[in-house]
């Protein structure tokens, strides 16, 4: 059974790539370019994993690692952001990884992996 | 009833010592914006001027790593020469500000053997035995030499230089540091240097000395907002940059994958290309920023330039319920500004205006007189306001409440007014809306064209 992935990425290009990149990787992704979208999306579905970026327009990814938290979704979180100082954020603990965005995907599949298997 | 007075005196009653002018213009003179150097000069000018008061030549040296190097050296080089100056000076009507320029003319002048002599001179702080004149930047004292040429205690060198076998040397402090020695002399008029004169001098030093130390703050202060401000900067380009790295860097690997199709590499690569144009224009807002370069300020006419601003503006608002209204009043034609870089300027507020509003609102564009000398360029909104958390912060570079903005907007903004000598001002309230008022100068009303 293929575990399911929820991406939040704003941009476009980066959505599709990883989108493709993970689908690639045998998980099932579903990607999303706004925090509300993917509250839409968790209220309907189930997922496995959830890998949010922090600056988007509308709800930022620390708003909505918080709303996610209220839901009482027991799911692991993972931070992909182009900016290494988020790190220091109050919220940013209730994440389960950090990953600074790389023009290589290894880290942040790595992570997945350890995180869902 | 109350009295006012300038803190600047400039006139001095009968009464007044000469002392208490010396130490007021010596004390003025750390409020005048010019260069560490030039406010040495009027210090060391204030020692030195004339025959009536102080000394007749004053050197300065200054600190520098380890040495002690000489800077210059005010006074007549010639007992003929102090006669035609001090008669100058004397004349009525010749006040410090002329000798001080006197002075100043003097140190840029070829033939100013003194101060050639001396620039020309450096000494070691840290060498045993410590002779005059390091000796009294070393030991943090006045040393009063009476006797320079049969002294051991002098640099011999130094007392041939110096010519004359009296003189005082005054260490310039502060509170941690040695920063140099001024060396007082009377070659010229022979008179001996009295225990008045060295208490002069004393108070002159300490406040010398604190001049320096606090200009030397101020520099360091300067600087190092430099540096937090190119870190800043820095930082901000490596994000920027990261997200279109990233996409670039995915699809290309895609390339490389012997199972990517024809029509995916295609896609691929049509991607790269737009992330590169991305990067490009990146770097092109940033440079643009980094180079303002605000050519001579001309007469604008305000009308054409509001007109192409708002041309320039109109598709962003097409198909939003956006109403820009624009109102010139009609005694103002021009004003003095770089006609490129103010119409962006005014375009930027425009454009941060457009974003307030969002979908619905309207935005006045008003341009007045507020007086003889200054016209306003008014942009108000009725968009979402100013977050008073970052109302201090809007005009600094790099930060921004757009998630995907540079936060170099309205940074712009201020830079290209500042730099045509105007001002801004900004109303704004929560939920209510912003105005943003541009100052520019403009040309003096003329009579008889007033409507």
């Amino acid at each position: 059974m293929k575990k399911r992935l929820l991406i939040v990425e704003d941009e476009k290009n980066l959505c599709l790539l990883y989108r493709e990149e993970l689908t690639k990787a045998g998980y099932k992704v579903t990607a999303v370019m706004d925090a509300d979208t993917a509250l839409e999306q968790l209220k309907k579905h189930s997922f496995d994993l959830i890998i949010t970026d922090i600056r988007m327009p509308g709800k930022n990814g620390i708003e909505l690692i918080t709303q996610i938290m209220a839901l009482r979704k027991d799911i692991p979180i993972i931070i992909n952001t182009a900016y290494q100082s988020y790190k220091h954020d109050f919220m940013t603990w209730a994440a389960d990884a950090y990953v600074v965005k790389s023009a290589s995907l290894d880290e942040l599949k790595d992570k997945i992996k350890e995180l869902v298997g | 009833m109350i009295e006012r007075y300038n803190l600047f005196l400039h006139e001095f009653s009968q009464e007044a010592s000469k002392e208490l002018q010396l130490f007021s213009i010596i004390a003025q003179s750390f409020f005048q914006p010019f260069s560490l150097m030039d406010n040495l000069l009027v210090i060391m000018t204030a020692l030195t001027a004339g025959p009536g008061l102080g000394f007749n030549r004053a050197m300065l040296f200054l600190t520098e790593g380890d040495c002690l190097k000489g800077e210059f050296w005010l006074g007549p080089a010639s007992a003929e020469e102090a006669d035609s100056v001090w008669r100058v000076l004397s004349t009525p009507g010749i006040g410090y500000p002329e000798i001080i320029e006197h002075n100043r003319s003097l140190l840029t002048r070829e033939a100013d053997t003194l101060t050639k002599r001396v620039k020309k001179l450096s000494y070691p702080l840290y060498k045993e035995p410590s002779l005059i004149p390091t000796l009294t930047a070393s030991a943090r004292q006045m040393i009063l030499v009476r006797d320079a040429r049969n002294e051991p205690g002098v640099d011999k060198r130094f007392a041939e230089m110096i010519g004359t076998d009296e003189f005082l040397c005054i260490p310039l402090v502060s509170q941690k540091e040695g920063l140099g020695e001024i060396i007082l002399d009377n070659a010229i008029t022979r008179l001996p240097i009295t225990g008045r004169d060295i208490e002069l001098a004393s108070i002159c030093g300490l406040m010398a000395g604190n001049y320096i130390y606090t200009a030397k703050l101020q520099k360091r202060i300067v600087d190092m907002k430099k540096v937090a401000a190119m870190g800043e900067m820095a930082m901000f380009v490596t994000h920027q940059l990261r997200n279109p790295l990233v996409t670039i860097g995915g699809f290309a690997d895609q390339l490389l994958d012997p199972q990517t199709g024809e029509k995916k590499k295609k896609r691929n690569i049509q991607i790269i290309r737009s992330e590169i144009r991305r990067l490009e224009k990146i770097l092109l807002r940033l440079s643009q920023f980094l180079r303002i370069d605000v050519r001579e300020k001309i007469a604008v006419d305000v009308q054409e330039m509001l007109n192409l601003v708002l041309e320039q503006i109109r598709p962003r608002i097409s198909g939003r319920r956006i109403a820009i209204d624009m109102e010139i009043e009609a005694g103002l034609r021009v004003i003095l500004c770089d006609p490129t870089n103010a119409g962006e300027a005014v375009r930027n507020v425009l454009d941060n205006a457009i974003d307030a509003v969002g979908d619905e609102g309207r935005i006045d564009v008003r341009a007045y007189r507020e007086s003889a000398e200054w016209a306003v360029i008014a942009v108000q909104d009725t968009g979402k306001g100013i977050p008073e958390a970052i109302k201090d912060k809007i005009f600094d570079s790099f930060v921004s409440t757009k998630e995907k903005g540079m936060g170099l907007g309205l940074a712009y903004v201020k830079r290209v007014v500042d730099a045509c000598g105007g001002r801004i001002e900004i109303k704004s309230a929560e939920g209510k809306g912003t105005t943003f008022k541009l100052y520019f100068q403009t040309q003096p009303r003329e009579r008889g064209t007033n409507p």
